[in-house]
């Protein structure tokens, strides 16, 4: 009766999320096999099956099939339904992990999403609350994606046995904006938000006072917050992070960040985190390198017209990402050096054009 | 005195007289009275006020992106719509005749004619079929809606004007034909009068209404037919809105609406759902003049002489991408001898005489090797591939083997590499469009990069090909590159049977990857991500290497990349998915270094503006890269010019529309320059097929009868899904039934809809919102009222509007259109209820309580319903409180009151429905009889033609319903208590007396004056009455002389009237005689049959 959709096959654990992201998306069968075949723990880990939990919630009709080694899944996507959710992530991995996809998602549910998710916040691995919050959301903003779009850090919770929780608002789009941003301008100001829980408060006040050593050179607009969270909202382990972020005169945003290690002081963790967005900063461009894909994905999303965005060179996630997009919207992009006249400019100007992308889900009236 | 001309009055344009004019104008303005326009009061002010206000809103719309190019436009589709025998051909003949100067015998499918330098029109006339006109609907940009003056409007014309109007609604002009029939003046007058205010109705008021007089030479007049055509040079054409399917083709045709992009499904209404294969452009068959072809300001008229009308009698000969077709005249198996043949149309009718393939040919002809051989050469039976390659050659030779092969080949579907197949579909039922290479022969060929290459070269070779000038047209990269990029796809994926091939083609991609990496310092990324199969991290490091200047031979890079695959496999086995890159310590031991740290300067605001000094000299190379995106941006702009307004970019101090215009300017002259050189392939990999350009394409997997069944009448559209509209589920339409519709739509009856481009059959389940707390199902659909149905079918996007019939057929009687809506949401389950009562009987009753029974079947099932809300019949309300244990699903329930063993418990209770999984496609394009599709029946529409009774329930038939009459036990009031009441209440429990009574029984004795008195009395009494009696007899005999004269009055009046009608029948008697022998004498019936 049904004529079925065209399945994409993938192979390998890698880049997981993005598949199964575009998959939704699009509204093809996506079939992903030989999930660590050659591990010795073969399959699925925890998370990952979590993630899939967590889709299934978001989503209404989303069918997945599990194969009984659990090395290949084969997904049928549903649509995408929103509204107040809540899900436990494991400790394998931060809430970071789970939030990303989701936020590809959300702007294209039938109700404005309301996740609700606990674990850890912020690790080595995955973007951390802060991160998202102050950097992710407004990356969509250039989409148009803006009002009542809110991260709530409620609970901080540092690994290994997390207690944090955020929550997550996003309304719905019926399309996203197309993007052309392609002055990088100039940086003028940086923000940044030191946190510590259940450790001494003064290691974030040691962490400002090294980062400002290094970035009170550069402009006088610096604001680095300490934030303490106390008691019940410090969650169940120990930890502190600092998270740096400059903003450029056309609201390109770079981020930076690192999180505690035992036996490093929180001086060098700090500095660590500051070269790490001096690092960006060089890299230059209209987008941070950690949301190449988001933007990317958004600027696919968009309407018909061309959409243009200088970025850095791409990242292996992000190539990765260009083709699987290539396989499930069967849209390719331009990719030229954004300044052909500098042999020394590695930036590179991504077009393309929008697929008309419209939220099919969303209910009318 | 000779005649010349007054000089006339100038008036003064200065001085004195001037200024005083100049003053008293703007002092005083005659003729408007500011006061007398004044509102009385406030408070009608006010609402005068909020009235300009809304009809200011009403004119407001949402501005609307016009993608439509402005260079090369597509065709503006002109439909001509009507009912049958109206003269639509007439019009259609006309008109051509009029654009091009040409006559055509027949005018079958769409017709494409140059009307001005930047316009042409294409002509579709839609015959009488629903499908054809749901069809023309969706794609008509302008409707010639043509009406019968001497009849009226029809059901079709009205039909027609709904789809259009559930469809987006084009431009539409009517147009009355038939008027000549109409003799008398002023019923003429009358009529156009008429029909006129009834199409603005329809439409809107001033629609335009053309009025065609009669037929000279089988066309209208010229004149009338050059004011329509003016018009419709004219008409703007945009539709008033569009719907949300979105791009349009024709299999061999012209894009509208947006670009169309390979991947994408499209939608062929009438067919279903397919694939795209390829999609080439070819040379536009109608170009517009250009610039070098046609420098004068209006279209000659030599170039007016273009036509393309691929299915009419025009022309004769079709360009393919890799054939060109002549159209030979007659029958086309068999060419009729008598009409002259040139050289040409001979060589090509000889060619359909050839009986045997070569293979035969080859099998027969013996060689022999030396004069003295014994034995002549024999062929050994082919392998497949060369059968096939024989097929190809004789393609076009042999109708009927031709089409055997084509049905093979759909049976065959086996074969992943399917070779290329043509879509044989419009070419006026010559079975060879494209090169109908058969799948499976491509397994052959001995490596996978050269297979594409080789596969066209032997193509070129061996077909007999009819002038060249065609071969600018096409691109023939195109194949080439799309075979090799599938090729890489699959080795992506994993397939690796074939080591050493696989083998060759790495190295011939690190060859060539190394190789460009070094003539130009800068990697093609667009390359390297798309066309190599090269890891991200591959990618990356050549990245690098390339950074530090590394040169590594050939060899060595080899071998770099079999070390990085087996680390990959074994040792590096768990790479987290993760975002955040692991921070490298050593690179950021640079920023130790202050230098390092001050180069950053430049990055911030307060640094030194070092962008200034670096722009300048421009690479050559460089600007070859930008070409593509310069002239992106020109689409870009003129796309959406509002829309970058949330982008931040460096603002110009001038005069913005001034700069906006010079950035325009600078760009076209960019966008002229470079057009040349880009690559137009890639160009389509990047942002697709363009609107407006002449498309072919390929769609495997065609239903045979599509071919079989084709009718150059019954318009073919192509129709661009996008990807949300090739899935599945359930989809919430508010529905209408049309007040047009003389019946009632029932629940769980097939509907058929016309939704996006598809035209299917489901079926909806009606609904309401019930208190915004449930969806209830609905058994038919509410009058005057809208309700929303749900059903199953492909999922279309919201604010889609759509129409719905209950059949197609044509000898449905009344007005076709059934409902009208728009989807409202798109889901994956359903949430509409049914009321369920659950009833039971109570079998034992306490005095609140009572235990029912038969509600139930088990104790789970009281389980769930456990503190549920009962209710007996009389009203007493209660609660199911607990399971019994013995009779199985009898349960506990407390009522309000004591309930009586008699009554009636039930549960009331909502049941969810489920709308039946029943989609199916309206494939009328594959039927012989186009017009003859049929659906899924009604139950009663199967049982009437099977000559079947409805079953009956018995349960359910009405039967008499015996009731004894009730019995009431006598009220019994205990003493004590009758003790205690008051006199009044006290029950009344003495029998009635029977026997008679004292005054009954006792005798009367009257006195003498007592009896004188009687018999007084008794003789006035007898006087009285005789006195009545004899006035009766009187009356009697009066009323009766009266009735005699009455009757003879009436007989005289019938006598007269009688007289009269048969004078009146003797006129009418001589009329008609007279009419009949003038009516055999001559002149025509006017009386027409309609169909």
């Amino acid at each position: 009766m049904a004529t079925p959709t065209t399945l994409v096959h993938f192979s390998g654990h890698e880049h997981f999320r993005n598949r199964l992201v575009l998959s939704i998306l699009s509204g093809r069968h996506v079939k992903i096999d030989k999930i660590r075949t050659d591990d010795k723990n073969p399959g699925l880990r925890d998370f990952e099956v979590s993630l899939l939990r967590l889709l299934e919630k978001v989503t209404n009709g989303t069918i997945i099939e599990i194969s009984v080694t659990g090395t290949a899944i084969l997904l049928k996507p549903g649509i995408i339904a929103g509204g107040p959710i809540t899900h436990e992530c494991p400790l394998s991995r931060s809430i970071g992990y789970f939030m990303e996809p989701i936020i590809m998602l959300a702007p294209f549910a039938k109700k404005a999403v309301n996740l609700t998710l606990k674990g850890i916040t912020t690790d080595e691995h995955d973007l951390s609350a802060d991160l998202l919050r102050t950097v992710t959301l407004p990356h969509l903003q250039l989409f148009g994606i803006s009002d009542g779009l809110e991260l709530r850090i409620k609970k901080r919770g540092a690994a290994p046995n997390g207690g944090g929780e955020v929550q997550f608002l996003c309304p719905i789009v019926k399309q996203v904006k197309t993007l052309n941003f392609v002055d990088p301008g100039k940086i003028k100001r940086i923000r940044g938000i030191a946190h510590a829980v259940r450790v001494n408060p003064q290691f974030s006040n040691r962490m400002i006072e090294a980062s400002r050593s290094i970035l009170n050179r550069y402009i006088p607009d610096i604001y680095l917050y300490s934030d303490v969270y106390k008691g019940e909202e410090s969650g169940k382990s120990p930890g502190y992070a600092l998270t740096l972020l400059a903003e450029s005169t056309t609201t390109a945003l770079h981020c930076a960040e690192a999180i505690s290690e035992p036996g490093v002081l929180p001086e060098d963790i700090a500095l660590k985190a500051t070269r790490a967005l001096l690092t960006e900063l060089d890299k230059g461009g209209c987008a941070d390198r950690k949301h190449q894909c988001l933007v990317l994905l958004m600027m696919v999303l968009g309407s018909e017209d061309v959409g243009r965005c200088r970025m850095g060179e791409p990242t292996a996630k992000t190539i990765q990402f260009l083709r699987d997009i290539k396989d499930f919207f069967a849209t390719s992009f331009k990719i030229v050096p954004a300044e052909p006249s500098d042999p020394e400019c590695k930036q590179l100007l991504y077009s393309c054009y929008g697929t008309g992308y419209v939220n099919a889900n969303r209910t009318l009236a | 005195m000779d005649e010349r001309p007054h000089k006339s009055h100038r008036p003064s344009q200065s001085g004195g007289k001037h200024d005083k004019k100049e003053k008293a104008k703007g002092e005083k303005k005659q003729g408007f009275n500011e006061k007398a326009f004044a509102p009385k009061s406030g408070r009608r002010a006010e609402k005068q006020g909020r009235r300009t206000a809304e009809k200011d809103q009403t004119r407001l719309h949402v501005p609307l992106v016009d993608r439509t190019p402005d260079e090369e436009p597509p065709p503006v589709i002109i439909a001509i719509v009507g009912p049958a025998g109206v003269g639509k051909t007439t019009l259609l003949k006309s008109l051509v005749r009029r654009f091009t100067k040409q006559t055509l015998n027949e005018a079958k499918g769409p017709i494409t004619v140059v009307s001005g330098k930047k316009r042409r029109l294409t002509f579709i006339e839609c015959n009488n079929d629903l499908n054809s006109m749901t069809d023309i609907g969706k794609v008509a940009d302008l409707v010639l809606l043509m009406i019968d003056g001497s009849y009226g409007f029809e059901m079709e014309t009205f039909e027609f004007l709904n789809i259009l109007q559930s469809h987006g609604f084009p431009k539409v002009i009517g147009i009355l034909s038939h008027l000549d029939l109409i003799k008398k003046a002023a019923t003429l007058k009358d009529t156009k009068k008429a029909l006129k205010k009834r199409f603005w109705t329809e439409i809107y008021q001033g629609a335009k209404l053309f009025y065609l007089s009669g037929v000279i030479n089988g066309r209208y007049p010229d004149t009338e037919i050059m004011n329509l055509s003016r018009f419709i040079s004219v008409m703007n054409s945009s539709r008033t809105s569009k719907g949300k399917c979105d791009r349009t083709v024709t299999v061999y045709g012209y894009l509208r609406g947006t670009n169309l992009r390979l991947g994408n499904k499209v939608h062929i209404p009438g067919v279903g759902d397919l694939e795209m294969k390829s999609v080439t452009v070819l040379g536009d068959p109608c170009p517009l003049p250009n610039e070098s072809s046609e420098k004068r300001r209006k279209l000659s008229e030599k170039k007016k002489l273009l036509i393309h009308a691929p299915m009419s009698d025009v022309g004769g000969v079709m360009y393919d991408k890799d054939a060109v077709y002549i159209n030979v005249p007659g029958n086309f198996t068999r060419g009729n001898n008598e009409v002259y043949q040139g050289e040409g149309e001979q060589m090509v009718m000889d060619l359909q005489d050839v009986n045997s393939t070569l293979e035969d040919a080859v099998a027969r002809s013996q060689i022999r090797l030396f004069g003295s051989s014994s034995k002549t050469l024999t062929v050994e039976p082919t392998r497949e591939d060369d059968s096939d390659d024989e097929h190809d050659e004789e393609q076009g030779s042999d109708v009927e083997e031709e089409e055997d092969d084509w049905m093979l080949e759909e049976a065959n579907t086996t074969g992943e590499n399917t070779g290329r197949r043509g879509m044989r579909t419009v070419t006026r039922g010559l079975p060879t469009v494209g090169s109908t290479k058969p799948r499976g022969d491509i397994a052959y060929a001995d490596s996978d990069s050269d297979l594409g290459g080789s596969d066209d070269e032997e193509e070129d070779g061996r077909r007999v090909r009819f002038g060249g000038e065609d071969e600018d047209r096409d691109i023939p990269s195109d194949e080439e590159g799309l075979e090799e990029e599938e090729d890489e796809d699959e080795e992506m994926s994993g397939v690796e049977e074939d080591v050493p091939k696989w083998k060759a083609n790495l190295s011939q991609h690190a060859q060539q990857l190394s190789a460009t990496s070094r003539k130009a310092r800068r990697k093609d990324w667009t390359k390297l991500i798309y066309t190599t199969t090269l890891s991200p991290e591959q990618i990356l490091d050549d990245a690098k290497e390339d950074r530090d200047g590394e040169g590594d031979d050939i060899e060595n890079d080899e071998d770099d990349f079999f070390q990085i695959k087996t680390r990959a496999t074994n040792v590096e086995a768990e790479v987290l998915d993760k975002t955040k890159d692991d921070i490298d310590e050593e690179e950021l031991k640079k920023w130790e270094d202050e230098d390092m740290l001050d180069s950053l300067r430049r990055l911030f605001i307060t640094g030194a503006d070092v962008a200034a000094a670096e722009g300048g000299g421009e690479d050559g190379e460089g600007e070859g890269e930008d070409r593509f995106g310069a002239e992106y941006d020109s689409d870009n702009e003129e796309g959406d010019d509002e829309e970058g307004g949330d982008v931040p970019s460096s603002s110009t101090t001038l005069d913005p529309r001034a700069a906006l215009a010079a950035k325009k300017e600078a760009l076209k002259k960019k966008f002229d320059e470079h057009f040349a050189g880009i690559d137009a392939e890639s160009r389509a990999l990047v942002e697709g097929y363009r609107p407006g350009s002449y498309v072919r394409i390929e769609l495997p997997n065609v239903p045979a009868e599509l071919v079989e069944n084709f009718d150059p009448t019954y318009p073919l559209i192509v129709g661009g899904l996008l990807p949300a509209e090739e899935r599945f589920g359930y989809v919430q339409v508010r529905l209408k039934r049309h007040r047009w519709y003389a019946k009632t739509l029932k629940n769980n009856d097939p509907l058929i809809l016309s939704l996006g481009w598809r035209r299917f059959q489901t079926i909806p389940t009606y609904s309401l919102d019930d208190h915004s707390i449930r969806m209830r199902m609905l058994k038919y659909t509410p009058e005057h009222m809208h309700c929303f149905a749900t059903f199953y079918g492909p999922v279309a996007l919201p604010n889609t509007g759509f129409c719905a019939f209950n059949s197609l057929a044509g000898s449905t009687p009344g007005f076709r259109v059934s409902a009208t809506g728009v989807v409202l949401d798109v889901d994956r389950s359903v949430k509409i209820v049914k009321k369920i009562k659950l009833t039971g009987v109570p079998y034992k009753i306490f005095k609140n309580t009572a235990f029912v029974k038969d509600m139930f079947s088990t104790a789970l099932e009281v389980a769930k319903f456990e503190g549920a809300n009962v209710r007996t019949v009389s009203g007493i309300r209660g609660q199911v409180k607990k399971a019994l244990p013995k009779p199985d699903g009898a349960f506990r329930a407390t009522f309000e009151d004591k309930i009586l063993k008699s009554d009636i418990v039930f549960l009331r209770a909502w049941y969810s429905v489920q709308p039946r999984k029943f989609y199916n496609p309206v494939t009328s394009l594959l039927l012989s009889n186009k017009s003859s599709w049929t659906g899924m029946r009604l139950t009663g529409a199967v049982r009437h033609e099977q000559k079947l009774n409805a079953p009956q329930n018995v349960n359910s038939t009405y039967k008499k319903i015996e009731r004894a009459p009730r019995k009431f036990n006598p009220l019994v009031v205990p003493r004590k208590l009758q003790a205690n009441l008051p006199y009044a209440s006290k029950p009344k429990l003495m029998a009635a007396q029977r026997a008679p009574t004292y005054l009954q029984k006792r005798a009367v004795v009257m006195e003498p004056e007592e009896k004188k008195a009687v018999a007084l009395l008794q003789q006035i009494r007898a006087l009285r009455k005789d006195q009545v009696a004899r006035r009766r007899e009187k009356k009697g005999e009066k009323k009766e002389e009266r009735k005699k004269k009455m009757r003879k009055e009436e007989e005289r009046k019938e006598g007269r009237a009688k007289e009269r009608k048969k004078e009146v029948m003797r006129i009418v008697g001589q009329k008609s005689r007279r009419e009949e022998e003038l009516a055999e004498g001559g002149g025509r019936s006017r009386k027409r049959t309609k169909t």
